[in-house]
């Protein structure tokens, strides 16, 4: 299968660019879902163990990739102790 | 705003028709069973609860919690809510003051529609109540 690829994009050059943005796109579609699946706090895959993973976040930690007009260094925990 | 008193503002929850207790040095009277514990834990407790009772009486509205950052603060309502019945069952088991959980009362007012809340307490009345508690 690769091989006939190779042999394809020999004779044509001009589809490489094709596969680099496919590839891209995908590498970056897989690596956005991985993420969304395994970092994620909303996401729980032991509920016997880790029932609610959003309380194991620090009260300063950031999970957006971007954030605007939000200093999370200065952020405390709120509530009481119990 | 200024002439009111903190059992007359329109967020404040009167569960128990109750004034915060002022912070006095006579601790005992707020933290009746502790003789066992030691010093150390029960300073601790009282400054808890002096700092918990200045948010409380400086709150304005929710604050920003990381672990909810997105526009959708179901969750962060739903949490709350959990928070002080937990916090209320836990602190009454070893017999502390309930006070400081009224912070997690206050969130959870301002963040939760009043008909959820009003179904899920109907709910925990009726021992229906599917959170963990």
């Amino acid at each position: 299968m690769l091989g006939v690829i190779a042999k394809q994009l020999k004779s044509h050059p001009a589809l490489i660019p094709l596969f680099v943005f496919i590839g891209g796109g995908a590498i970056m579609s897989i690596a956005y879902l991985s993420r969304l699946a395994l970092r994620n706090p909303d996401v729980s895959w032991d509920r016997k163990n880790n029932p609610e993973p959003w309380n194991n976040m620090k009260p300063d930690q950031q999970y957006k990739l971007f954030t605007v007009n939000m200093d999370y260094s200065k952020l405390k925990k709120e509530g009481p102790d119990f | 705003m200024s002439g009111q008193s903190i059992s007359q503002h329109p967020l404040r929850v009167d569960t128990k028709e109750r004034i915060l207790p002022e912070p006095t040095e006579d601790t005992s009277r707020n933290l009746p069973r502790l003789a066992a514990v030691s010093l150390n834990v029960r300073l601790k407790l009282i400054k808890m609860a002096d700092t918990v009772e200045t948010k409380i009486q400086n709150y304005r509205t929710a604050p920003f919690d990381a672990r909810f950052p997105n526009t959708n603060q179901t969750r962060n309502c739903y949490q709350n809510y959990l928070d002080f019945h937990r916090c209320t069952k836990a602190l009454s088991a070893k017999d502390q003051d309930v006070a400081p959980c009224d912070w997690y009362q206050r969130v959870y007012k301002s963040l939760c529609p009043t008909s959820w809340v009003g179904r899920w307490d109907d709910q925990i009345e009726g021992g229906s109540f599917a959170g963990k508690i």
